[in-house]
């Protein structure tokens, strides 16, 4: 498929999951503003060069991802180090419990995984591209976002169970009334 | 008798991780042969249903976040708002590579013909034109519509910040900054978006490079840029646009 890209229908289409993409990537909400708008200004400029069209989404989100890297160089002067929780074993999660949890708990956990397997989990679920797709947009051959996407997956279960076993260690028992007898 | 199977359900587990919960991949001859395993092995398909269901979940619990409601209309006025001869795009280096040239030819004529004060500013003002004009333009290091994260950006990168703005011109969007040298001195740039489209670009560089200089704070037009420079709270501000002088003066 080749024609001129429609750019309204191109920001219509993508612009909420291009944020949520920026959001898990960034944690904060401005800065996913500011990379979203700035991944279709890019667009904009750049739109003749695209030939194909119906490879707009990839694009996007490879454009996207690269932005948020070339910044993070920018700010390395300052970087932190995260714990990141040993996984051994995917622990089976009830749809209620999972259902029951905050979005954010969500996205925190995501965060949560090891930065190897998280950029092809975070794009699977949030750009819903196919495993071809992920694959061009990282770089990387497809056997191994299958891997990635294999160890990733068991990680964030294991993640969203130990937040979902925290969540109910939260719950406290009402005490006995023992004056009321 | 137990079916034959033509891959094991490790294999097939490894594949069916990267299938979609949309379903989107139900044609693809990648996953045909897990699929097929999954109708045949009761372990596989319960594994397979619970997987498709935690992806389901997860997707759904994504969705929940919701982009900013102006962030839409705000993406297509940028768009709409970008003036083809004024874009920031790609190749910085080579258009750092004009500002470099341009610098180091300043710094050897000050060296090797002491040039005199004043010729030096005008040489900074034609510094910051000719980068303007260079083609491709330089990229910005941040680009925002918010003009605070222009600033925070600007004093986290040690670069002078614009030290006092007029209220016409806080209003204005932003379209992001950069820092730049000249002359050995950091000094920024901060681009404003005007209602005509134009851009305004906001130099500011350290008074103290030009401390015995008068500096003529009327509008001046070169190569169909107008420009001028105040001395404010110690640094010396360069307003630049292609807008008309009457446009500009409503913001500065």
């Amino acid at each position: 498929m080749s024609h001129k890209l429609d750019l309204e229908a191109v920001v219509g289409r993508f612009y909420a999951s291009l944020y949520r993409f920026a959001l898990s990537l960034t944690k904060n909400e401005a800065e996913a503003n500011d990379l979203t708008q700035q991944t279709f200004f890019i667009l904009a400029q750049r739109s003749h060069q695209i030939r194909d069209t119906s490879k707009v989404k990839c694009w996007l989100f490879t454009t996207l991802r690269r932005e948020f890297l070339r910044a993070l160089r920018i700010q390395s002067s300052h970087p932190h180090v995260e714990f990141r929780p040993e996984v051994h074993d995917a622990p089976s999660i009830s749809a209620d419990a999972l259902r029951a949890l905050d979005a954010r708990a969500v996205i925190d956990a995501l965060d949560h995984v090891e930065p190897t397997y998280r950029t092809a989990v975070e794009l699977f679920y949030l750009s819903e591209l196919s495993y071809k797709e992920i694959a061009h947009s990282l770089d990387i051959p497809i056997g191994t976002v299958m891997s990635r996407l294999s160890r990733g997956k068991e990680q964030l279960k294991a993640i969203l169970a130990a937040a979902i076993s925290e969540n109910s260690d939260k719950i406290i028992p009402l005490k006995k009334d023992e004056t009321a007898h | 008798m137990k079916p034959r199977t033509e891959i094991s359900n490790e294999s097939a587990k490894f594949v069916l991780n990267a299938y979609r919960p949309n379903g989107a991949d139900a044609q693809d001859p990648v996953f045909r042969a897990a699929l097929e395993q999954a109708t045949r092995d009761p372990e596989l398909a319960a594994w397979f249903k619970e997987q498709r269901s935690f992806d389901s979940l997860i997707v759904a619990k994504l969705a929940e976040f919701q982009p900013p409601a102006t962030l839409y209309s705000a993406i297509l006025a940028g768009i709409a708002n970008r003036s083809p001869d004024l874009r920031f795009t790609i190749r910085p280096l080579l258009a750092l590579a004009a500002v470099l040239v341009v610098s180091g030819g300043i710094l050897f004529s000050l060296l090797m013909e002491g040039v005199s004060s004043s010729k030096m500013i005008e040489q900074y003002q034609t510094a910051n034109l000719t980068m303007l004009n260079s083609a491709p333009a330089p990229d910005l290091d941040l680009v925002t519509a918010n003009f605070s994260r222009t600033q925070q950006y600007l004093a986290e990168m040690k670069a002078p910040c614009i030290p006092f703005l007029p209220e016409a011109l806080r209003n204005l969007p932003t379209v992001g900054c950069k820092t730049l040298h000249w002359n050995g001195q950091k000094f920024s740039l901060t681009c404003f978006r005007l209602p005509s489209g134009e851009l305004l670009h906001v130099f500011v560089i350290d008074n103290r490079v030009f401390h015995s200089i008068n500096v003529e704070d009327q509008f001046k037009e070169m190569a169909g840029w107008h420009f001028k420079c105040e001395r404010i709270a110690g640094m010396l501000v360069m307003f630049v646009s292609r807008a008309s002088v009457a446009e500009i003066g409503k913001y500065i």
